[in-house]
């Protein structure tokens, strides 16, 4: 018998019955410990060489992906019982199944032409089913090597969920692009078949939960990061491109921006909104997280635009700029402020209710959220918080304004000596310094803003300052100061508005040009007199403000519009001039109206 | 008019721009104020607030040779005051006593017990050590800061030292650190300048511009309080002076005048050209680093005050009573009022 051995199994090798050759040798083993050296050399020395013959082939045959799992199975456990070393083998299978991950990974070509329709499938279908082929070799692996070597599970389900792991990382590196909804959507109906494949030959791992996690974390991501993109958007409507090929007017700033604020909000609603009808199991069952997200995404949204908003108002201090570079971001900066003022009350106003709308319509219905946070989109709090913008920028606006024509008037004041001031001989120039910026405010202000209703009388205003001629002492000192002809002209115009109106300075700025260019106008005037009150005249002194001051008349009330503000202020800039003047005569009417005519004619 | 004016008034016969609180007066609360007239003979005024602090009666009328840009009682002696005046052309400063007895005296004379002529420049303002006896004073003219001795019994006062800011830097006025006998700060255009008095160098500058006015909070070390023209109210921690810590709104045009109380913290005046007065309370306590918007937490102006009819540029903290202020108007009105009704809220 035994001498048939190596025969024997030199015919289970060519009819590959390897079952049959193993048993035979196994059998015949005892036999060769006892006898091999001796009587069974010749055999035994041959029955090894077949038996080595058999294993290479065993091995072949577990190592080859073409073979049933059965087959191969077969050979791990005929090649066991040979006594070799199998767990070696298993760990080189693993390993070249981890190698094959690389392999395995999503290929975003493969996404985006899958994106498109369907008359360009073939060439990215082939990619994705190249994919698919791929991932499903691989599933037959794990479930052969599950037959095969029954102790591999673990390492079988960390190999599965790293496949998974990897697909969800080259999905969240893809989403720092601009992505649409539909894309993400591909990605996920990618890993979704794959982890349907998966689950099938290893339910152990737990895929579909693992994956549903994974999910959770991408999708809530993508939302977020495509309103930080929605955000900085607006950002640059407004600001403008970078190289500016002719003016980018405050006009074209502004329509941008709501632009950009309106149709950009619907375009990030309904791209959110296919992520909550698309059927994809995996999308299905995050839905209600995704409603909560974009509703508590766009709350944020709106706060830490208010933010944005705020930070493009500061002003950049760079001491590197030139000078002229300087002045041109100056410009610029003020128009932008009073773009952001418009665009906030645009935003409280137009873009909020739309937004609410389309909200409650395609994102209603009860989010994960618990009822004790209350709800996540407060539209009433995003437009409080918008109309104290609003009014904060234009606020602002005035401010920056201001503070230039301070430093003009600060500097008319405080450099004569007005004490021994020179009889006037022309209206100073400071007066066109005043009136440029002031026709600056007036046009960039007339790009933007709606012009008011003309009224004649204003009835409701807060924080009035009564006239300060009704103090009937200053009046009498008036009286008793004034004898000279001229002089008492000015004291009838003075009596004559004491029984005016209360004139009123500081009224709530609206947003209409005259509102606003005439506020810049009334501070301005303030300002003048503070400044004035500060010095003291010699009588020429007196007259060159009296000559600056009546030229100005003209053109301020034209470009303030309020024609009873601007006189009472300028009258009161005389009063004090006159106040802080040794000896206050004014000039005669036909002088002063030489010297104006003189400079009118020169410009 | 506005309504019912809830302070109590007293009118000046001509315009003025200071008032200040007597302070060493610790029987009564008294308020020293000027005039200002170019033309009319100027005066100096000692009110006194009533018992029941419903009215406000004049303990004493004195003349005083020129028009006063600024006037501060001396903090140790209720008799004692400096002013800045000018005579149109040219401006100086002295330290003047009210003579003794004056209530029994027909018309009583200001004795002139110092003079502090540096014959420089524009003088701006005369500083006291707020906080006790210190026999020095601080003048601050446009362009130097002057230390000066002063002995009230010899009547005699001399410059100790002097520093020039330094061209194109034109100081307006200026405040003695409460805590520090030797660190004073002085406004400029652009900044705040402050000033180490031994060695009459400067230590330190923060970047704001056109401070009308300053003041170190008298409760609080390191923390300066400064009224600007168009943007209103900042309060400073000079640890960290790059950033203020907080911001107030301030006027609706310029804010001329901040004081600190000297007895509940945070609690703050401003007086403006809008002819308003507020009272805030700064949240600046227990924060660190930037404060959150106040809205937030609480709306910081705790009140208005109206009843000007011109614009505010002095007001001041009585010491002896510290919910008592006084504001003066251009026109010569004060205005005593009590911010009682609102010291609940803290």
């Amino acid at each position: 018998f035994i001498f048939d051995l190596p025969a024997r199994l030199g015919k289970c090798i060519k009819s590959e019955a390897y079952a049959d050759a193993v048993k035979f040798y196994t059998g015949a083993m005892p036999i060769f410990k006892a006898y091999g050296d001796s009587s069974f050399q010749d055999c035994k020395r041959a029955s090894e060489e077949a038996i080595a013959t058999i294993i290479k082939n065993l091995q072949g045959k577990l190592f080859s992906d073409s073979e049933s799992i059965q087959s191969r199975a077969e050979a791990a456990v005929l090649l066991k019982q040979l006594d070799f070393p199998v767990d070696s083998l298993k760990a080189k299978l693993l390993e070249k199944l981890e190698q094959s991950l690389a392999d395995l990974e999503v290929k975003t070509e493969g996404i985006e032409s899958a994106g498109e329709d369907s008359t360009s499938h073939s060439g990215g279908g082939s990619s994705i089913g190249n994919h698919e082929a791929s991932v499903g070799e691989f599933a037959e692996a794990v479930r052969a090597y599950r037959v095969i070597f029954p102790d591999s599970d673990k390492q079988l389900i960390s190999l599965s969920r790293d496949l998974i792991t990897r697909h969800f990382e080259v999905t969240e590196q893809y989403m720092q692009k601009h992505i649409s909804s539909a894309e993400l959507l591909n990605f996920l109906k990618i890993i979704w078949t794959d982890v349907l494949l998966l689950d099938n030959v290893l339910e152990e791992a737990g895929l579909p939960d693992f994956s549903l996690e994974a999910a959770r974390l991408v999708v809530k991501k993508y939302i977020s990061s495509k309103l930080t993109h929605f955000q900085q958007d607006i950002a640059d409507s407004l600001v403008g491109p970078k190289e500016r090929v002719g003016d980018y007017s405050l006009q074209d700033a502004l329509e941008a921006g709501k632009k950009t604020v309106l149709q950009g909000s619907m375009d990030v609603l309904l791209d959110f909104r296919q992520l909550l009808d698309d059927k994809l199991e995996l999308v299905i069952k995050l839905r209600d997280s995704i409603i909560d997200w974009v509703l508590e995404g766009f709350q944020v949204f709106f706060r830490t635009l208010d933010d944005h908003f705020v930070l493009l108002s500061e002003k950049k201090s760079s001491l590197d700029q030139g000078l002229k570079e300087g002045a041109q971001t100056d410009k610029a900066l003020t128009g932008l402020v009073l773009v952001l003022s418009q665009i906030s009350v645009f935003i409280e106003q137009s873009a909020i209710p739309t937004i609410t709308e389309e909200i409650a319509s395609s994102f209603s219905g009860g989010g994960a959220r618990g009822y004790e946070y209350g709800p996540a989109f407060v539209p009433g709090e995003i437009c409080r918080r918008f109309r104290s913008a609003g009014e904060k920028f234009v606020n602002l606006y005035i401010k920056i304004r201001t503070q230039r024509i301070s430093v003009i008037l600060r500097k008319r004041f405080t450099t004569p000596n007005w004490v021994k001031h020179k009889e006037p001989r022309d209206v100073h120039m400071f007066v066109d310094l005043l009136l440029q910026e002031l026709e600056a405010a007036r046009s960039e202000v007339k790009q933007i803003l709606p012009q008011g209703i003309r009224k004649h009388h204003r009835s409701d205003s807060n924080g009035s300052t009564t006239s300060s001629r009704s103090n009937p002492l200053r009046d009498d000192r008036m009286g008793r100061s004034n004898t000279h002809r001229a002089r008492s002209q000015l004291l009838e115009t003075h009596l004559a508005k004491l029984f005016k109106q209360k004139v009123e300075i500081f009224t709530k700025v609206e947003y209409t040009q005259e509102s606003v260019v005439s506020t810049i106008v009334k501070l301005s005037l303030k300002s003048l007199q503070e400044f004035v009150r500060l010095q003291t005249f010699n009588r020429s002194g007196f007259q060159q403000i009296q000559l600056d001051i009546q030229f100005l008349r003209m053109p301020l009330k034209e470009i303030a519009e309020d024609e009873a503000a601007v006189d009472f202020l300028l009258d009161e800039v005389i009063v004090a001039a006159s106040e802080r003047c040794l000896d206050p005569i004014p000039l005669e009417p036909p002088i002063l109206d030489k010297l104006i005519q003189a400079k009118l004619a020169k410009s | 008019m506005q309504g019912a004016s809830s302070g109590v008034g007293y009118g000046l016969k001509y315009q003025a721009r200071c008032i200040s609180d007597v302070r060493a007066d610790t029987d009564h609360t008294s308020f020293l104020t000027g005039t200002l007239s170019l033309k009319e003979e100027n005066e100096v005024h000692l009110i006194r607030l009533s018992s029941g602090g419903t009215e406000l009666v004049c303990e004493g009328l004195f003349s005083h040779p020129n028009e006063i840009w600024d006037l501060r009682s001396c903090p140790f002696d209720q008799r004692i005051f400096s002013t800045v005046y000018s005579s149109g052309e040219s401006f100086g400063a002295a330290v003047w006593q009210i003579p003794e007895l004056y209530g029994q005296l027909n018309s009583p004379q200001l004795e002139k017990i110092a003079s502090l002529d540096s014959l420089v420049g524009k003088i701006n303002c005369v500083l006291w050590w707020p906080s006790g006896k210190h026999e020095k004073l601080i003048s601050i003219d446009q362009e130097n800061i002057f230390s000066w001795n002063l002995d009230c019994s010899k009547k005699v006062s001399q410059v100790q030292s002097q520093e020039s800011a330094g061209m194109l830097h034109y100081l307006s006025g200026g405040a003695w650190d409460p805590h520090d006998v030797n660190a004073v700060a002085a406004t400029c255009e652009s900044s705040v300048q402050f000033w180490d008095l031994r060695t009459m160098k400067k230590t330190n500058s923060i970047e704001c511009t056109h401070v009308h006015d300053l003041e170190y909070d008298t409760r609080k070390k390191h923390i300066l309080v400064t009224a600007e023209d168009e943007s209103g109210i900042h309060i400073w921690d000079l640890r960290m002076p790059k950033v203020p810590i907080q911001e107030l709104p301030g006027h609706a045009h310029w804010t001329w005048t901040v004081r600190c109380n000297p007895e509940y913290d945070g609690l703050i005046l401003s007086a403006g050209t809008d002819s308003t007065v507020n009272l805030w309370l700064s949240s600046s306590s227990s924060e660190d680093g930037m404060v959150e918007s106040p809205t937030k937490r609480f709306n910081p102006l705790l009140n208005t005050y109206t009843d000007y009819e011109d614009c505010v540029y002095s007001v001041a903290w009585s010491t002896r009573e510290p919910w008592i202020f006084a504001s003066l108007s251009y026109d010569g009105r004060v205005v005593v009022e009590s911010v009682k009704p609102y010291l609940s809220k803290k």
